[in-house]
């Protein structure tokens, strides 16, 4: 199983940070083909909302950063890992700035889906998504419930869905197991 | 004690949607007695800067952005994360929110508006509400006399905000609209597989651009 994670850990040298690359290990080392991409090594300029990537070249952002990379790997992956610390209630400022980036995967054309207005595929496969939160001093079960609804409707707009989420406080060798039997 | 600090969270800057729905808000403010809001945009560097101080400083403070990938944009969860300092504080403002999106119902904008009624609760503020608009990216297109009736709402919800401390919930609920499709309107969109309204548009803009041809394209489909 081609399995992809977006590492949303802006600070190298944290303890989430590890916990992320030793999920990676964990999987690797059961077989699976495992590709890390540490976001905040990455060329991530940020959605202005130009309407480029949908109204002048359709399907790929004008600025020609490096969310091409993020976008390729959902497409051609059976699982994408969001992996970010909490921060605020929320996954880091880092993760959602890539995330913003990943519109031109989908058309801006309408499809009516379980009753709602949602966007059209571009692409005939999306990978399945999972959640994977550093929780902070601060988090509640609350803070996870309301980040793991918004990320599950980003997943529904991407045409596929979030189907595991988990907070690093469990032995990273556990949750690569369950990761690795969602998909 | 009666100072409203803007802020606009549009990635567009200037030239946004949520800016010019936060104008109108403003504009109901100064109406109620308040005094005229400082406007910060976050797309701005130099804005962004001032906007951590200026927060600190005001009585009352109303974010305002567009739906981005179903949470806030990446621009301002940045300026969120930001804010930290601020947790816990004593006399942190007054916090309000507008949410506009470019889906028909509102239902998308709730799960963001539930984050950021607990994120006020964090910081402890006091939470003003969430004013939730779908449709939004019809702004751009339409003349301004066509969102007369909005304009109107949001002066009410800014006025209200100063004489009352928070916005209107029953114009809140007229400026959401519909919360989600009515069935006739499922049948109807299902039926024709493509919303004609959000084609039209698009359509447009891609001609415009010379990019028909290249609508269907999907760069990334080979590995």
């Amino acid at each position: 199983m081609k399995i992809t994670i977006f590492n949303g850990e802006p600070d190298a040298s944290s303890e989430f940070d590890a916990y992320v690359h030793e999920v990676a290990a964990q999987m690797a080392t059961s077989g699976h083909n495992v590709e890390t991409i540490d976001l905040r090594d990455l060329d991530i300029k940020g959605c202005s909302g130009c309407w480029g990537c949908w109204a002048k070249t359709p399907g790929e952002c004008v600025k020609r950063d490096d969310t091409e990379q993020t976008c390729r790997a959902v497409v051609h992956s059976d699982l994408v890992v969001l992996a970010a610390p909490m921060v605020m209630g929320f996954t880091s400022a880092l993760l959602k700035r890539m995330a913003d980036q990943m519109i031109p995967l989908v058309h801006p054309y309408g499809l009516i889906e379980g009753g709602e207005m949602h966007h059209r595929p571009r692409y005939e496969h999306y990978s399945l998504m999972g959640l994977l939160l550093g929780a902070g001093p601060d988090t509640d079960t609350e803070d996870i419930a309301i980040t793991q609804k918004m990320w599950s409707r980003t997943a529904r707009n991407l045409k596929t869905r979030l189907a595991f989420t988990s907070v690093a406080d469990r032995p990273a060798k556990e949750v690569a197991h369950e990761l690795a039997t969602v998909a | 004690m009666s100072s409203l600090l803007l802020l606009n969270g549009s990635p567009r800057g200037t030239r946004s949607n949520s800016m010019k729905m936060l104008t109108r808000v403003g504009e109901g403010w100064v109406h109620g007695g308040g005094d005229e809001p400082e406007v910060l945009h976050l797309a701005l560097e130099q804005d962004r800067t001032r906007a951590v101080e200026a927060f600190g400083a005001a009585d009352t403070v109303v974010l305002g952005m567009p739906l981005y990938a179903d949470s806030m944009p990446g621009l301002v969860m940045g300026f969120i994360e930001t804010l930290a300092p601020y947790v816990g504080r004593e006399g942190n403002p007054r916090f309000g929110f507008l949410v506009q999106s470019g889906f028909p119902e509102a239902l998308h904008s709730r799960p963001l508006e539930r984050y950021l009624a607990k994120l006020a609760t964090r910081l402890g503020c006091e939470y003003a509400g969430t004013i939730v608009r779908p449709g939004g990216e019809a702004l751009q297109v339409m003349p301004d006399r066509a969102n007369k009736k909005l304009w109107e709402s949001l002066r009410e919800v800014g006025k209200s905000l100063h004489v009352g401390g928070e916005f209107d919930s029953l114009v809140l609920s007229r400026i959401a609209g519909k919360e989600r499709l009515s069935p006739t309107m499922v049948r109807v969109m299902s039926l024709a597989s493509k919303a004609p309204v959000t084609e039209f548009y698009w359509n447009g803009l891609l001609k415009k651009n010379g990019a028909w041809g290249k609508r269907f394209d999907a760069p990334y489909a080979s590995a």
